[in-house]
């Protein structure tokens, strides 16, 4: 079929506002799956017209907020940008994208794609990236709906089989070389090695405080034994999960030296550092200040549901996204620092949340403080009012019914103090929609 | 009156929430004021630790970290693990842990992993094309399991008072596991695939080790196994008959009916 990108376009367009017309959806990824289906390889069209090239992010926690952050900084350094925002991280969302912003004849007038895109659609996109240059951001790998995405060892082995065809000199007939650039978490051991593989050149972000070193490591460690040989890694200290500063007494393994940065996250959280230090690092291989990109971030906005912010009856409301082990305990630790009185915690298991919940025993609910008050709900109220029994805490509440379980949170609340609300991503979207006052479709 | 509890290689058979398992004991064995201790088994941990514990745990595991836990199970850590099971001391292997006690695990690429045979049962994987048994899953426990335990009319908690025999739980899976003949399975599949996803049995029991494919958190909602290992564990340890005292089990029991209602 050789339809002209044009009219793939301008259908698509129609679509999209059509999908939304009849309310089917925000219409997100509705155009690209249907571009996808009249010509599987429209992304190389539009990421020729790219006029400096693609930056990815992967991994499974960070990528919204750290490509915001990108688009924030390369924006303000006056490039123009196409980015899929609001999570549509599969190949449909990144077309998608890529279709809202093109011209009615198909073309798209920017510098940079900024993609955030899914652990397992980065194979798939790569082969459209022929002859560009591509940054990759390789964030971390944790375990994350393993009933989805199957276990972190089989997305690292895709990914560096993904590289390996694109890495120079391996061009085989059809798979043109992309120019690709790794910026790589030197705090996980199995992103370094799927880097060091690759043979690729990586820059390595990381960070270098061990005042920030836990105490006490967290139950939900994926990788704490050598990539390579197997054998136990030895820890100078963990910042959290299986991030930290390590080395392999066996191998020699080690992590290696990272770009030094003195950048300071706009937000609360470690792992928000990781992610400033991630973006840092892509604004200086475009060519960006250090002073340009201290000023972009320090403007900085949070992403949906990633910090955002409410307020209701004059008390701040904060949603915290947390979608996996690794992610809630970081969530977790974030808001006690902060000196949270009351939590909200939702836990869905649709589509998008995944279907098995037996994560939150890997969550370490017994860091809570006495004296914080908990409010439990969502589809799977019961799992985690169950957690919350035998973590021992004493102050929670169950409340199956979401509106219902916000008010319940914010009775617990002073004036002037905030609720965190830790959600799971559908029940991050309902929380949305009933505090923005918008009906759920 | 005092456990201790065996967990085996928590830091690389533990994959999704195993950890709830041993909450689960611990808490419903404390509530009972009964003291508990967690040891950590794992690859440079002396085997006199394991051979002086009451109960034994070990869970589910990536290929990797199976693999790297595989040598020293099968050499060091199996044959006393082997001798505590036929002595009576209960076990609940899930997930990859129950794959490995049996006598071979063969990968859909090259030879069959020799295990150790502590349970008669082998496990095949199907190729990497054959559909993973993934999902929520709902089993009855065969009164089989019942029998099994010594002193079945000594289970006096409120499960067993109330006659419940449905376990609930989540799986995922890509080898498919045969029991043989010295072995009974553990449950009757209501709603998933449980062993093989073809003769509709789940699990399966041999003395007092109680094997599963239900893989992280099978105790906290249901609490019948929780409690049936504990009593097995006092009974082996002390030599006698230990009624446990019933505890409220009315969340446990929502949130299973939860599950059930869902699917």
């Amino acid at each position: 079929m050789n339809i002209p990108i044009s009219v793939i376009v301008i259908l698509n367009n129609l679509v999209s506002r059509l999908s939304r017309f009849l309310n089917l959806g925000a219409g997100a990824t509705w155009p690209g799956e249907l571009a996808l289906y009249a010509k599987p390889d429209i992304l190389n069209d539009f990421t020729s017209d790219l006029r400096k090239g693609v930056i990815i992010v992967a991994g499974t926690n960070g990528k919204t907020t750290t490509s915001l952050m990108i688009k924030k900084i390369l924006e303000d350094n006056g490039e123009r940008i196409v980015h899929n925002a609001s999570g549509a991280n599969l190949l449909n969302g990144i077309v998608s994208a890529c279709i809202k912003s093109a011209s009615r004849t198909g073309r798209i007038d920017a510098d940079w794609g900024v993609f955030e895109v899914d652990e397992n659609s980065l194979p798939l996109l790569l082969p459209f990236m022929h002859g560009r240059q591509v940054n990759i951001v390789f964030l971390n790998l944790f375990r994350d709906q393993l009933d989805r995405y199957g276990e972190v060892d089989i997305i690292a082995e895709k990914w560096e089989k993904a590289l390996k065809i694109r890495s120079p000199g391996d061009g085989k007939r059809g798979r043109q070389c992309a120019d690709i650039q790794l910026i790589a978490n030197a705090d996980d051991p199995l992103i370094v090695s799927i880097a060091q593989k690759s043979a690729l050149p990586t820059v390595f972000f990381g960070i270098d405080s061990p005042s920030f070193f836990l105490k006490k490591a967290e139950h939900a460690t994926d990788s704490a034994y050598c990539p390579r040989c197997g054998r136990k890694l030895f820890y100078q200290g963990v910042y959290f999960s299986h991030l930290g500063v390590w080395s392999c007494p066996h191998c020699g393994f080690a992590r290696p030296p990272v770009q030094a940065s003195r950048l300071r996250s706009p937000l609360p959280g470690l792992y928000n550092l990781y992610n400033t230090r991630a973006a840092g690092c892509v604004g200086k291989l475009v060519g960006c200040t250090d002073v340009s990109i201290h000023r972009s971030l320090a403007g900085f906005t949070p992403a949906f549901g990633r910090q955002e912010e409410f307020v209701k009856d004059g008390k701040k409301i904060k949603l915290f996204l947390s979608k996996n082990p690794a992610g809630f305990n970081a969530s977790l630790r974030t808001v006690i620092e902060l000196k949270a009185t009351a939590v909200l915690l939702v836990l869905n298991d649709r589509i998008p949340d995944g279907r098995d919940v037996s994560w939150i025993w890997d969550v370490d609910f017994e860091t809570v403080p006495p004296g914080v008050q908990a409010v439990v709900s969502g589809d799977r109220v019961y799992d985690l009012a169950l957690r919350m029994k035998y973590s021992g805490m004493t102050e929670y509440h169950r409340e199956p019914e979401l509106p219902r379980a916000i008010e319940s949170a914010l009775d617990r609340v002073r004036p002037g103090e905030t609720l965190y609300v830790l959600p799971t991503y559908s029940a991050m979207l309902e929380v949305r929609k009933i505090l923005t006052g918008k009906h759920i479709l | 009156m005092n456990l201790n509890i065996a967990w085996l290689y928590p830091d690389l058979m533990s994959t999704y929430g195993d950890r709830g398992n041993i909450i689960a004991v611990t808490k419903r064995a404390e509530w009972r004021g009964i003291d508990v201790i967690v040891k950590d088994i794992s690859l440079g941990t002396a085997v006199r630790e394991l051979k002086s514990s009451d109960l034994i745990f070990m869970g589910g595991a990536q290929d990797r970290q199976q693999k790297i836990a595989g040598r020293d199970f099968l050499e060091r850590k199996s044959p006393i693990m082997r001798d505590m099971v036929e002595r009576g001391v209960p076990a609940l292997f899930v997930c990859a842990a129950y794959q490995a006690v049996g006598r071979y695990y063969k990968p859909y690429q090259g030879d069959r992993i020799p295990g150790p045979g502590i349970f008669d049962l082998y496990t095949e994987h199907s190729g990497d094309q054959a559909k993973r048994l993934i999902g929520n899953v709902v089993a009855e426990i065969l009164p089989s399991f019942w029998g099994a335990s010594a002193t079945p009319e000594s289970d006096s908690g409120h499960a067993r008072m109330t006659k419940r025999t449905t376990i609930v739980g989540f799986e995922n899976h890509g080898g498919r596991t045969y029991l043989g003949p010295a072995l009974k399975p553990l449950a009757k599949v209501i709603k998933g695939f449980g062993n093989n996803g073809e003769d509709g049995f789940e699990g399966a029991v041999y003395k007092h080790a109680v094997g599963s494919y239900f893989h992280g958190p099978l105790l906290p909602k249901n609490p019948l196994l929780a409690d049936w290992l504990i009593q097995r564990a006092l009974e082996t340890k002390y030599g006698k008959r230990i009624p446990l005292p019933a505890l409220d089990d009315t969340l446990e029991y929502r949130a299973q009916t939860a599950v059930l209602n869902r699917i």
